[in-house]
């Protein structure tokens, strides 16, 4: 046990603004256990000891929202990956079943079956959840946006949301495009008025001066979202360089790509799913970390890290910085340094072309 | 070697470098694409012509062409060797200063001088492309030693990836003497060297050096968005030492020299024009793939760091075509 008596006191107090205070103990030395196949984290999704029964993932609060979300949230996109409705009902439910509360989507994900089968999954759950989906003008006005709100309820199957964010802020000109007059800036406005929403926020997966441009452009977002995983530390990084603002302004963070968005890390290794994961969970200022599950599978996979979740101490999120720092190429982060995450919609409406039309 | 040696042509505008009375001309002939000539023959005549035409900047760089740059701009610049200000680059990428050292010799050589007017390192890409420069034995001591030996002039360093590194490398404390970037009316709206880097050289007296005026490979000229005398004259325009265009072919050379002979510096409202063109196009950065895709990270930088490639990534596939290499690991360097 390494933890110094600061280490502790930082810890005590990020664990009291997590309202989590009691649910730790001080980290000892985990790097020693050998057997496991990380060296920092002990890995805990084979364990089958002890019943899931009684769990319940721990919570946070949304930024000064006064909700509070599970600090693992359940992403959107993957969901229309899932064999089929029936699997996403048993995900939904038990996802709800161990306080699971947070759920993910966006307007364009599987040209709207996300958001289908997500509201038909949370029928008669609507209240125990905190939904949020995106908004995707990628740069068109206010119109269209309150046009895919109302679709985005409809196949919710619900009256409003907790969370709206715009989509994909990616482009060097989009927190212009936000901002200009009539834009999707004055559509989050409108729609918190009208009261079929209660928080706003953006997203984005590309670069953190974008999301300064943003958070700086005068706009009273509720929500961020961004990537934060290890390697983030390292290139061009949304922990070192929005994180702070964020968390500094009462601001929500939502984690996401906290395993290079499709598992990247961990299928080449680099990580494992207990250690990804802790580690987005563990980061000061994240209220939920969203994490794609595309079965069953990987839902009883992530519970049980969460059930076995402590806070990394200090020291051993220094340690996963430190071992990222050899992927500082950005190599496990290509939705910064290219163009294989920007969608496909928000390119045409930029104008851009796509990628397979670059110039050779 | 005299450090005030002043060019003579003046057939285009001559302007000082950096701090020092030594001037040189406001366009600079790129040496990559002069490897890339059909022949030998049409290079040195390409230099020959740059050189009658008043330019007295040339650029170079030890991996470009696997040499052939330097050979044949050697080649071009003998017997007119003190009427060129001569500039090339080395190739460490993180690796250390014996390794540096040996890549001077073998440009000296390629290129016939017993001396370089500047010698830049290349290609610093990567977020620990600083840390490796100034480390012990890095590079940095190389620059010092071959300054000391009196084999080059003056020193620098070069990349197009992001500004932040850029910014990084001047933060190591070493005394540049110039700095190389991209700056074009595309740069200017989005992680943008001329924001961030420009000011700060022209506030210590760094020498600043423009690339890839017209993006790199003419792309927004190809594509109809802008002229190539307006992209030149744009980055000409900005507070920089000289504006260094590569050509393969001896017409666009001409057209690029009645450009700088003729040239007079755009308003400020005439700048401004030219860079809001550019804004709508610069929002993904199409027009400067080397800041915004990892196309044209040089695979063999990237081994020399030890980063990895991973073939199955169609940019990497791009990269590795956009620089005509194997892929396989880097050269020796052998005599």
């Amino acid at each position: 046990m390494k933890t110094n008596f600061e280490g502790v006191e930082s810890r005590r107090t990020f664990l009291k603004g997590m309202a989590m205070t009691g649910a730790f103990s001080a980290m000892s030395g985990a790097s020693a256990n050998a057997q496991t196949p990380n060296p920092i984290v002990p890995d805990t999704t084979a364990e089958k000891a002890g019943s899931l029964a009684d769990f319940q993932a721990p919570r946070r609060p949304m930024g000064k929202t006064g909700v509070e979300v599970s600090i693992l949230g359940m992403g959107g996109y993957h969901l229309g990956t899932v064999a089929g409705q029936p699997e996403v009902n048993d995900m939904v439910a038990k996802a709800l079943d161990h306080g699971i509360n947070f759920f993910d989507n966006a307007w364009e994900y599987y040209k709207g079956a996300s958001e289908e089968r997500l509201g038909t999954a949370l029928k008669g759950k609507r209240d125990k959840a905190v939904v949020m989906t995106k908004v995707c003008t990628h740069g068109r006005k206010k119109d269209v946006a309150m046009r895919m709100l109302e679709e985005s309820l409809t196949r919710l199957q619900t009256d409003h949301l907790d969370v709206w964010q715009v989509h994909e802020v990616v482009y060097y000109n989009d927190p212009e495009r936000c901002y200009a007059p009539d834009g999707v800036l004055e559509a989050l406005t409108a729609a918190k008025q009208q009261g079929k929403v209660r928080f706003v926020g953006f997203t984005g997966h590309k670069n953190p001066a974008i999301h300064l441009a943003m958070l700086n452009g005068g706009f009273s977002f509720d929500t961020v979202q961004m990537p934060l995983n290890p390697f983030d530390y390292s290139y061009r990084s949304f922990q070192r360089e929005v994180l702070p603002l964020a968390a500094q302004r009462g601001i929500a963070v939502f984690g996401m790509k906290s395993m290079g968005g499709s598992g990247e890390m961990i299928v080449q290794g680099a990580l494992t799913p207990t250690e990804a994961l802790s580690y987005a969970m563990s980061l000061p200022g994240v209220s939920t970390t969203i994490s794609g599950m595309d079965s069953m599978r990987v839902l009883n996979q992530n519970l049980e890290v969460l059930r076995h979740f402590k806070p990394l101490s200090e020291e051993e999120i220094s340690a996963l910085r430190t071992f990222g720092k050899q992927f500082e190429d950005g190599r496990y982060e290509l939705f910064k340094s290219t163009a294989k995450y920007d969608g496909e919609l928000g390119r045409t409406q930029h104008d851009f072309p796509s990628p397979t039309e670059l110039p050779a | 070697m005299d450090a005030k040696r002043i060019y003579l042509s003046e057939m285009i505008p001559l302007r000082n470098f950096g701090k020092t009375e030594v001037k040189i001309s406001a366009l600079g002939l790129g040496g990559h694409h002069l490897g890339a000539a059909k022949d030998e023959t049409t290079a040195v005549e390409i230099v020959r012509r740059a050189l009658d035409g008043g330019i007295t900047f040339y650029d170079c760089c030890w991996e470009y062409n696997r040499g052939k740059s330097e050979d044949w701009l050697g080649k071009g610049l003998k017997g007119a060797r003190e009427r060129a200000f001569v500039m090339t680059k080395v190739c460490t990428h993180g690796r250390d200063a014996s390794l540096a050292m040996q890549m001077l010799e073998q440009s000296l050589r390629r290129l016939q001088t017993d001396h370089l007017d500047l010698w830049q390192i290349h290609g610093v890409s990567f977020q620990n492309d600083p840390q490796l420069f100034i480390r012990p034995n890095g590079a940095a001591e190389a620059l010092q030693k071959a300054k000391q030996q009196g084999k080059v002039r003056f020193v620098g360093f070069t990349g197009h990836k992001d500004p932040d590194i850029h910014l990084a490398m001047l933060d190591t404390g070493f005394p540049f003497d110039a700095v190389q970037m991209p700056l074009n009316p595309f740069d200017a709206n989005f992680f943008s060297f001329e924001k961030k880097v420009l000011p700060v050289l022209n506030n210590r007296g760094i020498a600043a050096l423009g690339m890839k005026p017209i993006g790199g490979h003419g792309e927004p000229v190809q594509k109809g968005v802008f002229t190539a005398e307006e992209l030149l004259r744009y980055s000409m325009s900005l507070p920089v030492a000289t504006t260094i265009s590569g050509v393969s072919e001896l017409p666009i050379l001409e057209q690029n020299l009645r450009i700088a002979q003729d040239f007079a510096p755009l308003s400020p409202a005439e700048m401004k024009a030219l860079s809001d063109r550019a804004k709508p196009y610069a929002g993904d950065g199409h027009f400067e793939l080397y800041k915004t895709s990892i196309k044209f990270d040089n695979p063999e930088a990237r081994l020399a760091h030890d980063f990895p490639l991973d073939l199955q990534q169609v940019e990497v596939k791009q990269m590795i075509y956009a620089t005509q290499n194997s892929g396989k690991p880097y050269p020796q360097v052998s005599d």
